[in-house]
């Protein structure tokens, strides 16, 4: 008897200890952290609102935040264009299209360092494969990296590119879940190509959209390795997403309470955007 | 039944774990050194322990590079976090040092028996004066440099009708208008005078901003009595300097880190590095390549010395270390002529030290080795880096609005500076 009431406990003891150690723990630490300066080697020292009040006047922390919208704006629609769009091609009986489909999926696998590295070389203002390309076609050549207008642009470009195969397979999955009939009743009627994709296909895989929108935006919002490798945020910060900023406050200049509460406000950034696209996603079902 | 079980096997973990940990206890103490990990301070390293425990077996030093992570500064952080540091390290890098002593994780050398009779015999006072704390202790033992100097292609100097590479602002432009050139026609220059990394990482400096500004002002520090010390003609001078070189296309705007080496490859003629290059440039060069080094270029009306940054790496004991001592005696030997010597013969580093240009030792080394000489001249006339804590901030200030007035013109040199200035005099200096 005794031995059945202690099992369970038994049971979800790891999953608890997993849960206190490495979420709650850190979680509540870095609250209490907030209102506090740390450099880590030093005892914390407690600074009421202080890092607070730094936050509100951190313009570059706004300019990270800016940034990482900017990257979302063009990030998003860009991944489920062109996700959608492969998808489409790839759920035609089309010639080797396994091949194709395992193509696409391979950069999702492939270390994000090592697609950045690449990328960075095809960017390159002189000797980059895209520059070539145009200069070969008579045009100019565009800083892809080195203009501060463009920067953020060309890494969304990069980031879709790496990221497409995972939203190609799911959209994929959507399409095969739309009855073949639906298609049929409307060839019947005359329908075109155009006709049955935006009246049949968009809103029969309207939940794996709304699934690849929440997705990519979460995905979005952790922008980092990209800028960290290829611009270091530049130029002119214009590169510079929040949680690079975030981590360059802690891991470069070790302030760990500072660097908690801008983790701590960019967390309800997320939390709130997140909710507005529940609410959005609700509202359409 | 069951319970039993779990119970034994956690049980077991238990003493799998505590075996674990009392098998890395040490029987008597030792002291515990660690050194940077490139092969040849490895090898350096081995042979300095090897003399010291022969000659003091009751005293023996155990010996290890610092272990392998994204960089030794991550290292030293999370040893001294986790209190697993050594007694005695020799690759602190000096900008490094103001944060842990106010944290008190280091041991201060001049709380030493014998440590100012030491320190003065090896160092000028200059150099003493830079390696002191805020708190006014010192925490670490000047080792070794790596002094920034202009490396430049000898076949294109002479190429360019010059007999000697352009050592004044005026006379770079001169050769830079010279050699800048559009080699495939495309509109677009592909061939400059120099090079230097356009990313906005803070120790990116010490390769551009920071060698020419100690060049152009004699040395005179970026930060003192906890303030901005650069808002300065010389600080505008080198910003309008670099600005010129971007603006004019003499160096690229763009990052050359991705092709192949641009300086061995003829693409540009000059940049600023140390001595490290030398190696590098002996196993890649091609075949005449004939390279050559030569101090910071300088305002026309400077009247010198010319110095340089540093890259100043120091030795430090951490607060973990039982017998402060002894780890003195130990650095004492480290740095003692013999082993400076062993050291500059093994690494190409040069030992910190005031005699470097006097004593016959080195002085026979450098005949026999004339391409080294250029450097331990120039030893005299380096500087580290500031006593702060915030150091990191500072360049990455000064880097910010580097970018800004000298990559992208957006920015005069002399807002730039202002700005730079008062952005640092709000970091709590």
């Amino acid at each position: 008897m005794k031995t059945r009431k202690i099992t369970p406990y038994l049971l979800v003891a790891p999953y608890i200890l997993h849960f206190v150690i490495f979420v709650a723990f850190p979680v509540i630490f870095s609250i209490v952290l907030t209102f506090h300066k740390w450099n880590i080697i030093s005892p914390m020292k407690f600074s009421g609102l202080d890092n607070y009040i730094r936050l509100f006047n951190d313009t570059l922390f706004l300019k990270s935040i800016m940034n990482t919208f900017v990257f979302l704006i063009i990030h998003i629609p860009l991944q489920i264009f062109v996700a959608l769009i492969l998808a489409e091609i790839l759920n035609q009986k089309i010639f080797m299209r396994g091949f194709f489909r395992a193509a696409f999926f391979m950069p999702v696998v492939v270390s994000g360092v090592v697609v950045t590295m690449l990328w960075q070389q095809m960017f390159a203002f002189d000797t980059g494969l895209l520059n070539r390309v145009l200069t070969t076609i008579g045009l100019d050549k565009v800083g892809w990296l080195v203009d501060p207008d463009i920067a953020m642009s060309s890494i969304a470009v990069m980031a879709t590119w790496k990221n497409v195969g995972l939203y190609v397979i799911l959209f994929l999955v959507g399409l095969q879940t739309v009855p073949p009939h639906y298609y049929e009743a409307a060839d019947l009627e005359g329908a075109n190509r155009f006709q049955k994709f935006f009246y049949i296909t968009l809103p029969m895989i309207k939940p794996t959209m709304f699934m690849v929108i929440i997705l990519s935006t979460i995905g979005g919002f952790s922008l980092f390795i990209e800028p960290y490798i290829m611009t270091g945020g530049g130029p002119l910060n214009s590169t510079i997403s929040a949680v690079l900023y975030i981590y360059k406050q802690g891991f470069f200049y070790y302030h760990m309470g500072y660097a908690s509460t801008l983790g701590l406000f960019f967390a309800l950034i997320i939390l709130i955007v997140i909710v507005i696209q529940k609410k959005f996603i609700e509202r359409e079902k | 039944m069951h319970i039993v079980k779990i119970n034994i096997f956690i049980g077991i973990l238990f003493y799998i774990f505590i075996g674990c940990s009392s098998s890395n206890e040490k029987k008597e103490y030792e002291l515990l050194y660690w050194s940077s990990n490139n092969s040849q301070e490895i090898e350096f390293a081995k042979i300095v322990i090897s003399q010291w425990n022969e000659m003091h077996p009751e005293a023996k030093v155990q010996y290890q590079p610092v272990p392998e992570g994204q960089s030794s500064e991550e290292i030293i952080l999370a040893a001294v976090v986790g209190e697993t540091t050594p007694d005695v390290y020799s690759n602190m890098w000096q900008g490094d040092v103001e944060i842990y002593a106010e944290s008190g994780s280091l041991v201060a050398f001049d709380t030493l028996d014998g440590f100012n009779e030491f320190i003065y015999d090896r160092c000028d006072t200059s150099v003493m004066i830079e390696n002191t704390s805020l708190d006014n202790h010192i925490y670490q033992i000047p080792w070794k440099i790596n002094p920034i100097l202009m490396i430049y292609n000898k076949n294109h100097i002479k190429n360019l009708g010059l007999d000697h590479a352009p050592s004044t602002y005026d006379e770079f432009f001169d050769a830079a208008e010279k050699f800048k050139k559009d080699k495939d026609g495309d509109g677009y220059i592909d061939q400059w005078f120099g090079y230097s990394e356009v990313l906005v990482t803070w120790w990116q400096r010490f390769f551009d901003f920071y060698p020419l500004y100690l060049a152009a002002s004699s040395g005179q520090p970026l930060i003192k009595n906890n303030k901005a010390d650069f808002d300065n003609e010389y600080a505008v001078n080198v910003f309008k300097f670099l600005r010129e070189l971007y603006k004019q296309k003499y160096f690229p705007q763009e990052r050359l880190a991705t092709r192949e080496d641009p300086f061995l490859s003829g693409t540009i003629v000059t940049r600023f590095t140390g001595p490290w290059e030398i190696s590098h440039a002996e196993k890649y060069k091609p075949d005449g390549f004939e390279y050559g080094f030569q101090h910071i270029p300088v305002p026309a009306n400077s009247k010198g010395p010319i110095y340089t940054y540093g890259d100043p790496k120091n030795i430090v004991i951490f607060n973990t270390c039982k017998k402060p001592n002894l780890a003195f005696q130990f650095a004492k030997f480290l740095t003692s002529k013999k082993n400076d010597f062993q050291l500059l013969k093994l690494t190409s580093q040069y030992p910190r030290r005031k005699d470097l240009l006097t004593d016959s030792l080195f002085v026979k080394y450098f005949e026999k080795n004339p391409e080294l000489r250029v450097f331990a001249e120039q030893a005299k006339y380096v500087r580290g880096t500031d006593a702060s804590s915030v150091l990191k901030e500072v360049f990455d200030i000064i880097s910010q609005e580097y970018e800004a007035c000298v990559i992208y013109g957006t920015k005069t040199p002399e807002e730039a500076i202002k700005d730079a200035a008062f952005a640092v005099n709000l970091l709590n200096l």
